[in-house]
C-alpha cells in the first residue's frame, strides 16, 4: 500500500528528471556537429549537414517528445560520435560502475558499523576521539587523492594489484576483483567517514534509551546489546544516508573511472559531455537519476519494515 | 596527428583552433646513447638502449592518452591516441622520410601531372585486406566515393578540392583537382590514405567504425571501448618479415599521473603522453626509453583582428611584447625544456626561418607600454573611446588548472600595461565556436602545426571559413599561389618565411612554446622510432608520440 502511496510522486520526479536532463544538454554551449567534424573541417556547408542529419534544426518540444518517445521503448538512439546504440553503450558500462560502486559500499559499511558501534560505546574517551578525528580527516581528502597514494602504495611500490584497468568478470573473476579493488577503495574511504560519523551520532542517543538501560540491567552482554538491541533502531540515518550517498559515489566514478582507466558509465559520461555528444549524455544522465531516484524509493521501502509506524502513516524516523 | 586534429590533450591543446594541426618533423631524432641526459635538457631527447637485432613473437600493452570514437576514416576524429591505433591496422599510401619528404608506402608509386592537378596513384598488385578483399583501384574509388566524401563525413573539407578519384586500371587510380596543389600527397597521410576493405564496411553498416579492416600489420581482434582494443598479427601481410610483435594490446588511459603508474609497476609496456611535464618525468624512470619528439605545435594566443581596439597592428604588437614566454613556458611545466616559438615551424623544421624568429616580438614591457600608450592617446583610436582610456576586454581560455595559471599570469602581464582584462572560461567545444563565429577579444589557443605550410596557411589566414583571426593580407595570398603550385623545397621555404615575416609583423597570433611528446618504453621494446618503407629509405621515427608498430619488437 505504502509503494503505491509513493508511486505517483515517483513518476512525476521521473518525468521531471527527464525533461531537466533534457534541457539542461540542449542548452550547452557548443554545437555538437562541430565536435563530429573537429575544427579544421567545420565549415559552414559541413555543420549544416551534419545539423541537418542529426535533427539539431527541429524545434526543441519536437526533438524532447521525439527522444522520450524512443527513450520509454529503450531506444535512446545511436551516438553521435561513435555512432554506437546508447542503450547498448550503458549496458556495457553499467556492469562496472555498479560493481566498484556496490563493491565500495559494502568496504564502507564493513569498516564503519564496527568502528562506528566503539566510537559509540566508548563515547568521549581517547578511542572515540581517534576514530572521530581520524573520520573527519578522511572526509576532507578527495578521492583522487586517495586512489593516488593507494596506487603508489599497492601497485608501483608493493606490485600487488594493478595500477590501471579492468578485466571483466567473465573474462577473468579473479582479476575483476583485483582491478576493481583500488577503485572501490578510494570511492569508500569518504563513505567510511560519513558512515561512522552517522552510526556513532544515532547509536550513543539509542543506548541512551530505557531499553537498553533495562537489558543492562538485567546482565545482558555488551556485545548482544550493540548488536541486537541497539544497531536496528540506530540505523535509520545510515540507511537514508547510504541511499542518498549512492549519488557522491556515482558523481565519484566519474573521477575513479578516468584516474584507474575503467570503462564506466562515469568515464562515459563525462567524454560525452566534453564531445556534446547530447544524445549520449542524455541517456546517462537520465539512467543515472532513475537509479538514484528508484534506489532512495527503496530505501524509503525498507523503512517501512525497519519501522513498522512508517506503513502505518506516523513518521518516525524519516529523515 | 595529421589529419583530423581533434582539441583535447595538453592543457594548450584543450584550445585547438583550425592552425593547430600536426604532424611532422623532427624525423628519428634516435641518439642512441646513455641514460645520462638528465631531466632539464632543451629540446626533444631521445634516449634509447642498444637496439639489436629484430626479434620476432611477443606481446605488448600500449597506454595510451585517450579513447578515438571511430576507427573508420571518413566518422573517425584521429589524433595521436588514434593515429598509434590506425598505424597498427591500417598502412598510409603516401608517409614521411626521415627529411620531411613524402613517399609512396602502401603504395607503389604517386605522380603529378605537370600542373600538379591529376595525381596518379599505383597501388601495388597482390595487397589484401584483412578479410581477403584485394586492394584494387576499385577499392579505393569506392572508399573515396562512399565513405571519405559522403555528406557528413569528416574528411569531406579537407577533400574538398579533390573533385573525382578516377579508376585508370586495376591498380592505378587518378585524383583530379579543382586547382593545382603541390601539398596533396599530405592528404594521404592522414585518414584519406588509409585503405580499410569497402566491403567489410559495406557488410558491417552502423557498426563499421567498431570492427576495422585494413591492410595493416595486424588484424584488429576486440575492442572494449575505454578499456582495451587488441590487435593481432597479420599472417598475410604483404611486408616480408613484419610484423615482429604478435599481439598488441591498446589501453586508453586519459589521466597522466595513473598512466605514468602503470608503466611503473609494469601493467603496461609504453606510453604516450603529450604534456611535457610527464615528458620530464619519464625521463627519470630507470629502464625506460624515451623517444621525444618537439613538434611545430606551440601554445599561444589567437587575436580577434576583426574587432577594435585588436584591429590595430600597435594594440596587437603591444599585446605580444607584453607576454613573458619564458615564464608562461614555466607555468606549463617546460621551464628549461621547451623553447620558446617564433612561428609555425619548430627549429626542427626545413620550414624554420632565423630571419622570422628574429622579426617576433618577443617580450619586452618597454616596447609593449610604448606602443600601448600610443594607441591610448591616440585621438584617432580605432575603438572610438575617449583620449586615455585604457582598454578593457576579454582573454578566454579552457577550464584547465594549468591554463587558468597562465591566464592568470596573462593578466597580470597586461595588467602591467594598464589594460583591465578579465578572464573568462568557456568549455572548450564553445571556445572553438566562439573563435569560429569571431565572437571573442583574445585567448589560449594552439598555434602552429606539422602539416604541410599550404594547407595550414591557407586554412588560417584567407577568407575561408576557419579564419579565426580574421587576419588576411595580400602578401600571404600571393605567397600561398606559390606554395600551392610549386615542389621545388627552396621556393617553398622562401614563401613560409615570406607569410612568417608577414604573420610576426601583424601579431595575429602569438606563442608560447613548443609541445614536447613521448613514446616511453620499457627498454625491452625496441624499435619504436626505426621504421623505414618498403624500399629501405628510413622513416620519420616516432614523431608526435606516433609509432609504426609493424616494425616493433621485443626482446623480453
Amino acid at each position: 500500500m505504502y509503494v503505491l502511496r509513493r508511486l505517483p510522486s515517483l513518476l512525476a520526479t521521473l518525468f521531471a528528471v527527464s525533461l531537466l536532463t533534457f534541457l539542461m544538454t540542449s542548452l550547452l554551449p557548443g554545437d555538437p556537429a562541430l565536435q563530429i567534424l573537429g575544427a579544421e573541417n567545420a565549415t559552414p556547408e559541413a555543420i549544416a549537414e551534419v545539423r541537418a542529419e542529426l535533427g539539431l534544426d527541429d524545434p526543441l518540444p519536437v526533438r524532447y517528445l521525439a527522444w522520450i518517445g524512443d527513450a520509454l521503448t529503450g531506444d535512446f538512439g545511436r551516438s553521435y560520435r561513435t555512432s554506437e546504440p546508447v542503450a547498448e553503450a550503458i549496458i556495457d558500462r553499467l556492469p562496472v560502475t555498479a560493481e566498484v560502486g556496490i563493491l565500495a559500499i559494502i568496504i564502507a559499511l564493513l569498516v564503519a558499523i564496527p568502528v562506528g558501534m566503539l566510537s559509540a560505546y566508548r563515547a568521549g574517551t581517547r578511542t572515540d576521539k581517534i576514530i572521530s578525528s581520524t573520520s573527519f580527516g578522511l572526509l576532507a581528502v578527495p578521492n583522487f587523492m586517495v586512489a593516488i597514494f593507494l596506487i603508489l602504495i599497492f601497485s608501483v611500490t608493493l606490485g600487488i594489484l594493478p595500477a590501471t584497468g579492468w578485466v571483466n568478470f567473465t573474462d577473468d573473476p579473479v582479476q575483476n576483483l583485483r582491478s576493481a579493488l583500488l577503485p572501490a577503495l578510494s570511492l569508500a574511504i569518504a563513505e567510511m567517514a560519513v558512515y561512522t560519523r552517522l552510526l556513532r551520532t544515532d547509536m550513543i542517543a539509542t543506548l541512551q534509551q530505557d531499553f537498553v538501560t533495562m537489558a543492562r540491567v538485567k546482565g545482558v552482554s555488551n556485545r548482544r546489546i550493540l548488536f541486537r538491541h541497539a544497531l536496528r533502531p540506530s540505523s535509520f540515518s545510515l540507511m537514508t544516508v547510504a541511499g542518498v550517498q549512492v549519488g557522491a559515489i556515482i558523481g565519484g566514478s566519474v573521477v575513479i573511472e578516468t584516474l584507474f582507466a575503467l570503462p564506466g558509465v562515469g568515464r562515459l559520461l563525462l567524454d560525452s559531455v566534453v564531445q556534446r555528444d547530447l544524445l549520449m549524455v542524455q541517456g546517462v544522465a537520465l539512467v543515472i537519476a532513475v537509479s538514484y531516484v528508484v534506489v532512495n524509493f527503496t530505501v524509503d521501502i525498507l523503512y517501512s519494515y525497519l519501522d513498522p509506524r512508517i506503513s502505518h502513516g506516523r513518521s518516525a524516523a524519516r529523515v | 596527428m595529421r589529419g583530423h586534429r581533434r582539441p583535447g590533450r595538453g592543457p594548450w591543446a584543450r584550445a585547438v583552433t583550425a592552425v593547430g594541426l600536426v604532424g611532422v618533423l623532427l624525423g628519428g631524432a634516435a641518439c642512441g646513447g646513455s641514460d645520462e641526459g638528465g631531466n632539464a635538457q632543451a629540446g626533444a631527447v631521445t634516449d634509447t638502449s642498444e637496439t639489436g637485432d629484430p626479434v620476432d613473437g611477443g606481446e605488448i600493452t600500449v597506454g595510451l592518452e585517450a579513447e578515438t570514437n571511430s576507427w573508420l576514416p571518413g566518422s573517425g576524429v584521429f589524433n595521436q591516441p588514434g593515429v598509434n591505433v590506425a598505424y597498427a591496422i591500417y598502412d598510409p599510401l603516401v608517409h614521411r622520410t626521415e627529411d620531411g619528404a613524402l613517399e609512396p608506402y602502401l603504395a607503389e608509386s604517386l605522380e603529378p601531372n605537370a600542373e600538379l592537378t591529376e595525381w596518379t596513384l599505383t597501388l601495388r598488385p597482390g595487397v589484401r585486406f584483412h578479410d581477403g578483399t584485394p586492394l584494387d583501384a576499385q577499392a579505393l574509388k569506392t572508399i573515396f566515393d562512399d565513405y571519405l566524401k559522403a555528406p557528413g563525413a569528416n574528411t569531406a573539407a579537407s577533400l574538398a578540392e579533390v573533385t573525382s578519384l578516377d579508376v585508370v586500371d586495376d591498380l592505378t587510380v587518378v585524383y583530379r583537382l579543382s586547382q593545382a596543389n603541390s601539398a596533396f600527397p599530405e592528404l594521404l597521410v592522414s585518414p584519406p590514405g588509409w585503405p580499410f576493405s569497402p566491403t567489410a564496411a559495406a557488410a558491417a553498416g552502423e557498426d563499421a567504425g567498431a570492427s576495422p579492416v585494413g591492410t595493416g600489420p595486424f588484424r584488429f581482434v576486440s575492442w572494449q571501448r575505454d578499456s582495451q582494443l587488441v590487435v593481432e598479427k597479420n599472417e598475410d601481410y604483404w611486408q616480408e618479415g613484419l610484423p615482429h610483435l604478435d599481439r598488441i594490446t591498446f589501453r586508453p588511459m586519459p589521466d597522466e599521473d595513473t598512466r605514468l603508474a602503470s608503466l611503473q609497476s609494469g601493467d603496461i609496456d609504453v606510453m604516450q603522453s603529450l604534456r611535457q611535464s610527464t615528458v620530464i618525468r619519464a625521463r627519470d624512470l630507470d629502464g625506460v626509453d624515451n623517444y621525444e619528439h618537439l613538434g611545430s605545435n606551440s601554445g599561444g594566443g589567437t587575436v580577434n583582428t576583426s574587432k577594435p581596439p585588436f584591429d590595430d597592428v600597435r594594440v596587437r604588437q603591444a599585446l605580444a611584447y607584453a607576454l613573458d614566454q619564458e615564464a608562461i613556458i614555466g607555468v606549463l611545466g617546460g621551464a628549461g625544456v621547451t623553447p620558446p616559438t617564433t612561428q609555425f615551424y619548430s627549429e626542427d623544421s626545413p620550414y624554420y626561418s632565423e630571419e622570422v624568429a628574429d622579426a617576433y616580438p618577443s617580450y619586452d614591457p618597454e616596447k609593449a607600454q610604448e606602443l600601448y600608450d600610443e594607441y591610448v592617446n591616440d585621438p584617432d583610436r580605432s575603438d572610438g573611446l575617449p583620449v586615455g582610456t585604457d582598454l578593457s576586454f576579454t582573454y578566454s581560455c579552457p577550464p584547465d588548472p594549468t591554463l587558468n595559471e597562465v591566464a592568470q599570469l596573462v593578466q597580470s602581464l597586461y595588467a602591467a600595461l594598464g589594460a583591465q582584462v578579465e578572464l573568462e572560461q568557456v568549455e572548450q567545444a564553445a571556445w572553438i565556436q566562439k573563435m569560429l563565429t569571431r565572437d571573442y577579444d583574445t585567448g589560449c589557443t594552439r598555434v602552429g602545426a606539422d602539416r604541410d605550410p599550404y594547407l595550414v596557411f591557407d586554412a588560417a589566414f584567407t577568407d575561408g571559413p576557419l579564419n579565426m583571426t580574421a587576419f588576411q593580407s595580400p602578401e600571404i595570398d600571393a605567397q600561398l599561389d606559390v606554395l600551392r603550385t610549386t615542389t621545388d623545397i627552396e621556393e617553398r621555404k622562401a614563401a613560409v618565411e615570406a607569410i612568417g615575416l608577414v604573420i610576426n609583423e601583424n601579431v595575429p597570433n602569438t606563442f608560447a612554446g613548443g609541445t614536447l611528446t613521448v613514446m616511453a618504453a620499457e627498454d625491452v621494446v625496441k624499435n619504436l622510432d626505426g621504421w623505414v618503407f618498403p624500399d629501405g629509405t628510413k622513416g620519420n621515427g616516432a614523431e608526435s608520440a606516433q609509432v609504426m608498430w609493424g616494425h616493433v619488437w621485443t626482446v623480453e
